[in-house]
């Protein structure tokens, strides 16, 4: 019952916000503020002592299964393992964060804002606990609606458009995704004589060549979108930059991870053969992300657009990593998914922080902002060198995790996607030059960070640390997990026909 | 009612009377448009009046009550269509049919009585009719 | 007629029962408030006689009319919906002092007209409701007499009216001298039993006609035009009595009409129905992107739902009934909504249907704002509503049977109308531009009775919406 208050408390939680604004002004940020932290807490508690224990179905810690519409198998099944837990985490976490960058930057229809806040993050838990297809596709298309209101009321200056091309891609994508669903559902109907959506019952369902590359090609475009996929990516710059803080930090830190974590858990184990066909397509578009968003990061003036392409950039790892598809590779893209949350998320944070103070986001209206604000300037930079992947942060282990499972796979794409950390490398330490060093714009009164938004940077920047140093709990939380979909995925995988690495690889902790 | 089964009548006598149609009328008009004589002059779009030019337009405004009264004759002459039908068959309809001519006749009355009250059969203008109203309200 | 007979008949002789009453009671005494309770009363003892009569179904009651369950809740479904315009019609006319009462007079003969057409077993059943639905809605399209655009809908209703009820006399006429037979059954049977490789060319064309008409009503491509000038020159709340109970009764005929004649015996035919759903879906999302006025707006978008509407039909055969049913609920639930928010927001001299006046509601009527917002949102078929319920069984029953092209036509185009539902969202949400120039037009305080029917109506679009389960269970049980 716990994993239904996870998304059932965000969702009453943000009609109350709602409604006791408009008596008490003042009230939603601090019952937003008690939603998440509850929340959290609930999500501690189902931490366990051991990651391994696998049950009959898989390795799933709890799970919650009721009938909602049974006439047509459809049922509320939610469940949490190891690698669901910690997303769910980093929802939390990067809620927070949210929270705490629109705790001054949003002055009007402040009850508005928190509802969709919450509903939002309720969307996004539902997509990670669902495993029910049709239930998840109802979450997935639940949190858009939401963050198509963050941007298209809160936005900035171009919003509209921002926020409808956002919604029009999602949408077509995920309708696309429905129909998939449901052609599995009657081919796995017709099969069997069993009608259902259940996740853990439709894995294995034997398709013909056709129809599975269809079906997974359905997924997989809505997940390509979201991840984004280079072809496909169009509207995240134009979502990114327009969106208020709060929302650029749960598009990129959350919303862009639901595509990742879509792949892994449906695309490749319900569809191994298809999955297995399309790899070494999707690793090349995959590299092409990597390079091409680093190019185009390069060339950017915007601050929030910069970040916004170094996000497809480092979300092509992401999408390598999968289609990859051994466990050395999914356990990077795990770090990868967390650490960039948290990264991308702290230099959205300080784009929106320098943009409340300057009213800018141009680099080039910006520059010796050191001598200003040294606490808000060393963050960025530590920030930026995250994002490039230094050593002993996060981002680091997730790259060079990733690169080595790769290389198991394909050497010519692992030494091509290295080229992408050569130009992390650039825009990164471009971003610091640009904006913090050189000489100062004259007149310049800039406020250094708050309490609050120290606070919340501080912690991002412990959690990056801390996984750069020992990324031990993440890997353990994940194994199992992670082993069961590879494992799932093989024993279904009849043929082989690309180098799709052996589904089993005993070492599971670098 | 039984279903009478489908007798295979050839369609195309059918065709064929309206393509005679067509062509006859259409022979006939532009048999007169190259017979015809053709004039124009001053006075050919004229109206004709045995020889006396007219006088005004021809576009006189009737009052609306005109048509009003005129609907009301359409209307209640063939409701009372339906009248006779029962009368015809008054005696193997017996009581049954009775009473639901009753009914429709009460409905008939009650529209009637309605038209009567909304002042649709009033023939004063909707001026005068308000002036009788203000001059009994001082009274 | 026995007393079982008079018994099933009870909804529609409460409804004309009531007419009269409203007749007399304005003949009496011209009084707004009297008109409209007398009205409702009717609908309400009309609807309490549903349940009561249920025991006496299915029935036929002469060779016209049948009751049966499908009947009964179709009649429910318009004595409602019928309800909810009354409702909104009392604080839309009651602004206007221009003689409202007979709008009820004319609503209820409308409903009656409707309430027979789903009872309709027989073509000639069929005409009549068809014919006191369309007579009716020639007045009350344009009862707001002062609006030069309501008379333009209203003239241009009764013609394109009259002539479909031509078309549909003269395809009646053309299957009678082919089959002898003008009951839906013996109609159903005969075609089936029709060697199904060469249709004879009669049949066909009667066919051809009665589908010119249905489709006429129904506002299919390419019968459609009619719909956007109607819709945007009839005062709202009977706009929203057009969308609904005019649509719902006729998709309510279309399926009793075609589910028994097993419509993929007859290649024409359906060939015929996919480009109709095809060409309406495609035309309707795709005319609606341009529009900046709301009312037109969702003209084109009725266009388009009663092309899902249609592909249900094609979808489903024997489960027709139930897809489509829901579906219909459903669109008739969220477009009651909008046009219920449109008839509220309206003034004496105007309807408020342009997206200037919606600039900006938010700021003025939050609640108002929420309540457009879902029902728009249902209509584009976006979770946690009742319309994209709707929308997934019709997809569901599409690609269950493979119907591919329809659906994915239907998938492309949704994706397009998302559109034009999200702008009128949008301009919700902005502040409108001659903010703190122009004082905004004070908007009316709400009544009881329109707040408890806009309650209502939002409830029921998201409990449909989050648990459907109840209430597709009735219908798979009462249609099934």
């Amino acid at each position: 019952m716990i994993l239904a208050f996870l998304i059932l408390i965000p969702i009453c939680g943000g009609v109350l916000a709602w409604t006791m604004e408009s008596r008490h002004p003042g009230t939603a940020r601090w019952i937003a503020l008690a939603v998440l932290l509850g929340n959290l807490g609930l999500t501690a508690l189902l931490v366990p002592a051991r990651f391994d224990v696998v049950s009959a179905v898989g390795p799933f810690l709890i799970s919650l299964e009721l009938a909602w519409m049974p006439a047509l198998g459809i049922h509320f099944h939610l469940a949490l393992d190891g690698l669901n837990l910690v997303l769910v985490f980093l929802t939390h976490f990067l809620g927070l964060t949210a929270l705490a960058a629109a705790w001054t930057e949003i002055e009007h229809k402040i009850g508005f804002f928190y509802f969709n806040l919450l509903w939002v993050l309720a969307g996004i838990m539902g997509v990670f606990l669902a495993l029910d297809l049709f239930l998840f596709y109802f979450f997935w298309e639940m949190m858009l609606i939401p963050m198509f209101f963050l941007i298209s009321v809160f936005g900035h200056a171009n919003r509209t458009y921002a926020s409808i091309k956002f919604f029009l891609f999602t949408q077509i994508s995920g309708l696309l995704m429905l129909l998939a669903i449901l052609g599995l559902y009657f081919i796995h109907g017709r099969l069997t004589g069993r009608y259902t959506f259940n996740y853990l019952e439709l894995l294995g369902t034997p398709l013909s060549d056709v129809s599975g590359m269809l079906l997974m090609l359905g997924f997989l475009m809505a997940f390509a979108v979201k991840l984004p996929a280079v072809p496909l990516h169009t509207w995240l710059p134009d979502a990114h930059t327009e969106a208020p803080t709060a929302g650029s930090i749960i598009l990129a830190g959350l919303l862009l991870k639901t595509g990742a974590y879509g792949i892994m858990r449906f695309v490749v184990p319900l569809f191994p053969k298809a999955a297995a066909a399309a790899a070494p397509f999707a690793m090349f578009l995959a590299v092409i992300a990597i390079l091409y968003g680093a190019l185009l990061a390069l060339s950017q003036t915007d601050f929030k657009r910069l970040v916004a392409y170094t996000s497809v950039s480092h979300m092509g790892f992401v999408m390598l990593a999968i289609f990859a598809w051994n466990q050395l590779a999914l356990q990077g893209a795990l770090i990868q998914i967390i650490c960039h949350g948290l990264s991308t998320g702290a230099l959205f944070f300080l784009a929106g922080a320098l943009q409340e103070r300057l009213h800018t986001r141009e680099l080039g209206r910006m520059g010796g902002l050191w001598a200003a604000a040294p606490r808000l300037s060393g963050m960025a930079l530590f920030f930026a060198l995250a994002s490039l992947g230094l050593p002993g942060l996060g981002n680091f282990i997730a790259e060079f995790t990733i690169l080595l499972g790769v290389y198991q796979v394909s050497k010519p794409l692992a030494v091509l996607s290295a080229l992408g950390l050569i130009s992390a490398a650039v825009y990164s330490l471009w971003i610091i030059q640009a904006a913090f060093h050189g000489p100062p714009q004259p007149k310049l009164v800039l406020a250094d960070l708050s309490g609050r938004e120290s606070a919340a940077l501080l912690a991002m920047l412990a959690a990056l640390v801390f996984l750069g140093l020992y990324p031990q709990p993440v890997f353990t939380a994940a194994e199992p997990a992670l082993t069961h979909l590879t494992r799932t995925a093989a024993t279904q995988k009849i043929t082989e026909a690309v180098p799709a690495p052996p589904g089993e690889n005993p070492h599971a902790s670098p | 009612m039984t279903a009478q089964p489908p007798v295979d009548t050839p369609l195309w006598p059918l065709v064929l009377y309206c393509a005679i149609v067509m062509i006859l009328a259409a022979f006939i008009v532009i048999l007169s448009a190259f017979l015809g004589q053709r004039h124009r002059e001053r006075t050919t779009n004229e109206p004709y009046e045995s020889g006396i030019a007219p006088t005004g337009s021809a576009r006189i405004r009737f009052d609306i009550k005109f048509y009003l009264s005129a609907m009301f004759f359409v209307l209640f002459d063939l409701e009372a269509v339906f009248i006779f039908a029962w009368a015809d068959a008054a005696r193997p309809l017996g009581w049954t049919g009775y009473i639901e001519i009753l009914i429709f006749i009460a409905v008939l009355l009650l529209a009637l009585f309605y038209l009567w009250r909304v002042g649709a059969l009033d023939w004063r203008v909707e001026k005068h009719r308000r002036s009788k109203r203000q001059v009994t309200k001082v009274n | 007629m026995h007393r079982p007979d008079f018994i099933a008949l009870a909804p529609l002789l409460i409804l004309a029962l009531s007419a009269a009453a409203v007749m007399l009671a304005i003949a009496l005494r011209r009084n707004h408030l009297s008109a409209m309770g007398l009205s409702l009363t009717g609908l309400g003892a009309a609807l309490t006689a549903l349940p009561l009569m249920a025991r006496y179904t299915p029935r036929t009651v002469t060779p016209l009319l049948i009751m049966d369950h499908f009947a009964l809740f179709y009649t429910g479904l318009i004595l409602a919906a019928t309800a909810v315009v009354i409702v909104l019609s009392y604080d839309y006319f009651s602004q206007k002092d221009d003689l409202p009462e007979e709008a009820y007079l004319l609503l209820l003969l409308a409903a009656l007209g409707a309430v027979i057409l789903v009872c309709a077993r027989h073509v000639a059943a069929l005409f009549l409701g068809l014919e006191i639905l369309s007579v009716s809605l020639y007045a009350l399209i344009a009862y707001t007499r002062d609006r030069n655009i309501s008379i333009e809908a209203g003239i241009k209703y009764l013609v394109l009216a009259a002539v479909s009820a031509a078309f549909l006399l003269f395809g009646a006429a053309l299957i009678y001298a082919h089959t002898g037979a003008l009951d839906f059954q013996q109609l159903g049977a005969l075609l089936k039993a029709e060697p199904s490789g060469r249709p004879a060319l009669i049949l066909l064309a009667g066919l051809g006609f009665l589908v010119v008409a249905v489709g006429f009503k129904l506002a299919l491509t390419p019968f459609h035009m009619w719909t956007p000038d109607i819709y945007q020159g009839a005062p709202a709340p009977v706009t929203a009595f057009v969308a609904t109970v005019s649509k719902g009764a006729m998709a309510a005929l279309l399926v009793r009409l075609f589910t028994p004649t097993d419509l993929p015996h007859w290649p024409a035919l359906y060939l015929f129905f996919t480009a109709m759903a095809a060409a309406s879906m495609a035309a309707g999302n795709l005319l609606a992107l341009l529009q900046t006025n709301v009312k037109r707006l969702l003209a084109y978008s009725s266009i388009a739902h009663m092309g899902y509407l249609l592909a249900a039909l094609l979808f489903s055969g024997q489960k027709a009934a139930v897809v489509m049913t829901f579906y219909l609920t459903v669109y008739v639930v969220s477009i009651l909504g909008c046009f219920g928010i449109i008839a509220i927001l309206s003034s004496k001299e105007r309807d408020a249907d342009t997206c200037q006046d919606l600039q900006g509601l938010f700021f003025r009527r939050p609640l108002l704002t929420g309540v457009f917002t879902t029902m728009l949102l249902s209509l584009a078929g976006i979770p946690l509503t009742a319309g994209f319920i709707g929308k997934f069984y019709v997809v569901s029953a599409g690609v269950e049977n493979a119907h591919w092209f329809l659906v994915i036509i239907l998938v492309v185009f949704s994706g397009v109308g998302l559109f034009y539902y999200l702008r009128v969202i949008i301009a919700m949400f902005s502040p409108s531009l001659d903010e703190g120039l122009v004082p905004s037009p004070a908007l009316p305080a709400l009544s009881a009775p329109v707040v408890l029917t806009l309650t209502f109506l939002s409830t029921l679009v998201l409990w449909l919406g989050v648990w459907p389960s109840w209430f597709l269970a009735t219908l798979e049980k009462m249609l099934g």
